[in-house]
């Protein structure tokens, strides 16, 4: 499935952008070789490509950079699963977060809260 | 019984905070409030300061607020709560909790947003932050906790106005690009207006219901402002670089209603890559599955209350309205990572 040129911008976009969030310097560019896919490149190590699957599905390979051997890093359902899996592999130091929903009504259980 | 509403008052070592609380508590309007003061080192001088009657003052005695509130806080307010069901101390009305002024005040909101037992009989209704107009712009400098405090407060106090004019001298201004939602109030040797300074909250006791628009105040807030000026990638240290220039208030807006599983997504993006920068996340949310009746949701960093569905709209303003402060994160990330989303979330429920 060939994408249109404002879903590759924005999601290109996305991509750099966790990139900036995980303090990774690099660059995300489409791929020439996959109409659907892009190729995240940290500034050190090796560049990693993304591929989409229609409706919604991320694989992601690592590519050597002397061989241009290709490993399959893993098969994921959607943009939560590639990040995080992006974030593991090119910033395994960044701060990971876990969301907790408390238990506290917003509008107190007595003041109308649901 | 009705949940007990809890303010939150923070500021910078000096910034004024005892004397704000020990001014309020001289307002026959707040009679019926209990305290909960924390002792920073040795000597409890915040707590001597305080004038009210020792039974309605509780006192934590290990150190810093941030570094223990997740006992003695909890400990303390679910006591006070008891004492208060025997008539051990006064029928309270109000609690007021006084930080230390190096407290992150993040944990505080979230051990009181997250216990159990305290979440039937609390109510977070704000946070208040004081801000010293004299040496109130030299402390946003030199620490970075006074810029966190004034980011996440609800109700900005400056103190000690009759020796500087924080208008004059740029701070109202700093304060207000720090956190343009917050409601700026002027104090002198304390004094303030107490009926303004309360009920920040999302629950209005005048309108006995929630006031949205007020809580959200999301017309003070940008809503296309540039990123932060850590992401500024031009390859150039900014020599005047600040604390506060990392902090972005900004409004993420959105017509047509979001996916509830959209909403969950993004919030769980957030909190797992975003979370220490995440101050606060206010928002009344349109949801596709919930047609007419909107959400309100509110988080502080990773922690959030459950969402509260509204039985109607506010007013006619049908719009989504996310109001994010936050640090060192840019706005045009958010929103591309919110139709990423989004239209992720449509291509799988068009698939079937």
């Amino acid at each position: 499935m060939r994408h249109e040129a404002a879903w590759h911008a924005r999601i290109s976009r996305v991509l750099s952008g966790a990139l900036r969030v995980w303090g990774v310097p690099g660059t995300v560019t489409r791929d020439p070789d996959d109409p659907d896919g892009f190729v995240v490149a940290p500034n050190t190590g090796p560049a990693m490509r993304v591929r989409h699957h229609a409706p919604a599905g991320w694989t992601v390979t690592l590519r050597d950079p002397v061989s241009g051997a290709q490993a399959p890093l893993g098969h994921h359902a959607g943009l939560p699963g590639l990040l995080r899996r992006l974030r593991e592999d090119l910033a395994p130091d960044a701060p990971a977060g876990r969301l907790v929903i408390g238990a506290q009504p917003l509008l107190g259980r007595d003041l109308g809260g649901r | 019984m009705a949940a007990v509403p809890v303010s939150v008052i923070t500021g910078f070592l000096g910034s004024g905070k005892t004397t704000l609380l020990a001014s309020l508590l001289r307002d026959p309007a707040l009679a019926r409030t209990a305290v909960i003061v924390n002792e920073f080192g040795a000597v409890g001088l915040d707590h001597l300061l305080v004038e009210a009657s020792d039974e309605e003052i509780v006192s934590l005695n290990s150190g810093c607020v941030c570094c223990t509130v997740r006992g003695d806080l909890v400990r303390t307010a679910g006591d006070l709560l008891a004492r208060r069901a025997v008539g051990a101390v006064a029928a309270f009305e109000r609690i007021v909790i006084e930080t230390t002024g190096l407290a992150d005040p993040a944990p505080i909101l979230q051990a009181l947003m997250t216990d159990p037992a305290l979440a039937d009989a609390l109510c977070l209704e704000s946070v208040i932050a004081t801000v010293d107009a004299v040496a109130g712009a030299a402390t946003l400098d030199a620490h970075p906790e006074s810029v966190k405090q004034a980011a996440v407060a609800d109700r900005i106090v400056v103190t000690k106005t009759d020796l500087s004019d924080p208008a004059a001298n740029g701070l109202a201004d700093r304060l207000h690009a720090i956190n343009p939602a917050a409601p700026q109030l002027t104090a002198v040797h304390g004094a303030v207006d107490a009926g303004r300074l309360f009920g920040g909250g999302l629950y209005d006791p005048a309108a006995r219901g929630p006031d949205v628009r007020r809580w959200l105040a999301a017309e003070t807030v940008p809503c296309d402002r540039p990123g932060p000026a850590d992401h500024d990638h031009s390859g150039h240290d900014r020599a005047d670089s600040r604390h506060d220039d990392a902090i972005t208030s900004f409004c993420l807006s959105r017509r047509g209603p979001l996916r509830a599983v959209t909403l969950s997504l993004f919030l769980q993006v957030l909190a797992e890559h975003c979370g220490a920068g995440l101050l606060r996340l206010k928002g009344l949310v349109d949801v596709h599955e919930s047609p007419g009746r909107p959400a309100v949701i509110h988080g502080v960093q990773h922690v959030f209350h459950p969402p509260a569905w509204l039985d109607a709209w506010p007013d006619d303003d049908r719009t989504t309205r996310i109001v994010v402060i936050a640090l060192g994160l840019d706005p045009r990330w958010l929103e591309d990572l919110l139709d990423a989303l989004d239209n992720e979330v449509a291509a799988l429920q068009a698939a079937g």
